[in-house]
């Protein structure tokens, strides 16, 4: 079953803030995350196909259905909301069991459904106990269990993982995964953590100020991202002003940088684009800098600041003209880098 | 400190005390204390037949005030919290507030203007007397309701039961009743505290039959001060349970309310 957005614009009502002509598919089986800042218009997103907003242009079509105008509870969504909202005052299988119970499904045959589907997430042990008693990612379990018990047509996940701490994330993450991947149900998770999105997500939309910026993999969305704004929302990066000097040649603060210029002409502005990974560290630099010139990709510099965070060090390295970025997991002092040609990308200007 | 303290407690409560000393002693003229010890003034209250009268219609009151404050109280609280937003939210807090800004004084007159009319001649009936406690008694209810029902989150339950296919009936009854019942068995306990204690307005709207038992009341303190101690603690006995029980059933709406969060 597919979800889908046809031009779907929303605006909340006495204010500027909404969505705006949103389009967007979600496949059998296929994982959708939405990512943006604070105000984008994610959330906005997730509860127009919930059907907690009706939109005021466009269509929300589920299985080549109309929507739109369809209340929650006619919709067939599973809805994990971001602090559960496990019913306090029924016990684990009851949460689970309830979609069941209000479509009318025996008290015994609804109860082994349940716990069949508190075991698939691994609280079967912990059935009768109420939510209270749990922790943040067991209660997560039983969200996500309940959300699929009733075999709905689509899944949505409303920052699952914001509320659970950074080690539990990564392993709920997986969990969120394996379940959605053997269920084979179409999921839009909404999240500000971009690591979150890329890690699970079989397509990421980006969302700025209500508007869809870029729809891709996380493989394209890291590497190719449409502008400046993606690219620093996504991952890390370099972003440098620059203009276009000859064929092949781009200006920057901090120098000329050797590049593929195709597609635009000289004098034309741009940002220049690069990973912090995709710096490399020069440990001769200073001589080949003195050989090769700036325009050679080779800069030297003072380490403004050297961040430790594990398997990884981010540098950054102040430079004549600008500060670059790297990250590496040498543990040698970086004092010169080589910025290599091929792994500059031109975006547009800002 | 603790002197200070003991001292507030002995103020509050030495006119309580004294009243349920008169209330066992055999006479109290010219003395600090009342002298000898007699079960008489509670047996004469409880066969004086007007006592008894507005001791049941106090009861009646009670439980139509509790009643109605459900029916009308809590789809009003569940309106307010779900359907009105921004300046119509706060124009329907301060409507239902109103009552308690205004003095019962006044409200009592606005009463006896217009239902002593040839239109609505209802003065003094036992309906226009638990009206009157409704229209007392709702703004605690509805304010009570509103503060748990944000508390507890209730919006975001009925999200997930929507989202699970529940309509409309079953999330109140699943959701909704049994999330609110501790703050609900509370907030009718407030009210039947209130009620029961409730005199200025009653004093003015209510009908020689149908006076509810803080009005008789009154009249027990132009008679001997022994009967008149023992019918005040019958009442204050009354409103100290239903104050006590609303306390107990707050404690367990909050361990609820925190479960939830």
């Amino acid at each position: 079953m597919t979800l889908r957005y046809e031009n779907v614009s929303f605006t909340y009502p006495g204010a500027k803030a909404g969505i705006f002509d949103i389009s967007l598919e979600i496949g059998k089986g296929e994982l959708l995350a939405i990512i943006g800042a604070s105000g984008s218009g994610k959330s906005t997103i997730l509860k127009l196909l919930a059907g907690f907003v009706s939109p005021d242009r466009g269509r929300i079509v589920i299985d080549e259905k109309d929507v739109s105008a369809l209340s929650p509870e006619a919709r067939r969504l599973g809805v994990v909301f971001q602090n559960y909202a496990l019913f306090p005052h029924m016990r684990l299988w009851e949460n689970v069991a309830y979609p069941l119970k209000v479509r009318g499904v025996s008290k015994t045959e609804r109860r082994n459904c349940a716990v069949e589907m508190l075991d698939r997430v691994g609280m079967k042990s912990r059935a009768d106990d109420l939510p209270a008693a749990l922790s943040g990612g067991q209660q997560q379990r039983v969200a996500l269990a309940r959300a699929l018990v009733f075999e709905p047509q689509g899944l949505l996940l409303d920052e699952p993982l914001s509320a659970l701490d950074a080690s539990l994330r990564v392993e709920m993450r997986d969990e969120i995964l394996r379940v959605q991947r053997a269920s084979g149900i179409a999921t839009l998770l909404v999240t500000h953590d971009q690591e979150e999105a890329l890690s699970i997500a079989d397509k990421i939309a980006v969302m700025r100020d209500g508007r869809l910026i870029q729809l891709g993999t996380p493989r394209e969305l890291y590497e190719t991202p449409a502008d400046a704004y993606v690219a620093g929302f996504v991952g890390q990066s370099n972003l440098w002003p620059g203009m276009i000097r000859a064929d092949g040649v781009v200006e920057t603060g901090i120098g000329s940088l050797a590049c593929d210029t195709r597609g635009h002409k000289p004098g034309d502005a741009v940002t220049v684009f690069i990973r912090p990974e995709r710096i490399v560290p020069s440990f001769d630099g200073a001589q080949q800098s003195a050989d090769a010139g700036r325009a050679g990709g080779y800069f030297s510099g003072s380490v403004a600041a050297d961040r430790y965070l594990g398997p990884i060090r981010r540098i950054d390295l102040n430079v004549q003209g600008g500060l670059i970025r790297l990250e590496t997991h040498l543990r040698d002092a970086v004092t010169s880098v080589h910025v290599p040609a091929d792994a500059i990308r031109l975006l547009p200007a800002n | 400190m603790p002197i200070v303290a003991i001292a507030y407690f002995l103020f509050l409560f030495s006119p309580v005390l004294l009243l349920a000393l008169g209330s066992f002693g055999e006479s109290w003229s010219n003395t600090l204390l009342p002298t000898g010890f007699t079960w008489r003034w509670y047996e004469e209250v409880a066969a004086d037949p007007s006592f008894r009268r507005a001791f049941v219609t106090s009861l009646q009151i009670v439980g139509i005030t509790c009643a109605l404050n459900v029916l009308i109280g809590l789809p009003l609280a569940y309106a307010i919290q779900v359907g009105a937003k921004g300046g119509m939210r706060f124009a329907a807090r301060l409507v239902t507030l109103l009552p308690v800004a205004v003095p019962d004084l006044v409200l009592a007159f606005g009463f006896i203007l217009v239902f002593s009319s040839d239109q609505l001649p209802w003065l003094g009936s036992f309906w226009l007397l638990a009206a009157g406690h409704l229209v007392l008694t709702l703004p605690y209810t509805v304010t009570a309701l509103v503060a748990d029902m944000e508390q507890l989150r209730l919006d975001e339950y009925e999200h997930a039961a929507a989202t699970l296919g529940a309509p409309f009936l079953a999330r109140i009854r699943d959701i909704v009743f049994p999330l609110l019942s501790p703050s609900l068995v509370s907030s009718m306990l407030t009210v039947a505290a209130l009620s029961i204690g409730e005199f200025q307005l009653s004093n003015l709207i209510a009908g020689f039959l149908s006076r509810p038992y803080p009005v008789v009341l009154l009249q027990a303190f132009y008679g001997a001060t022994g009967f008149a101690c023992a019918a005040t603690i019958v009442l204050l006995l009354l409103a100290t349970l239903a104050s006590l029980a609303s306390s107990l059933t707050s404690r367990l709406s909050k361990t609820k309310k925190e479960a939830a969060a």
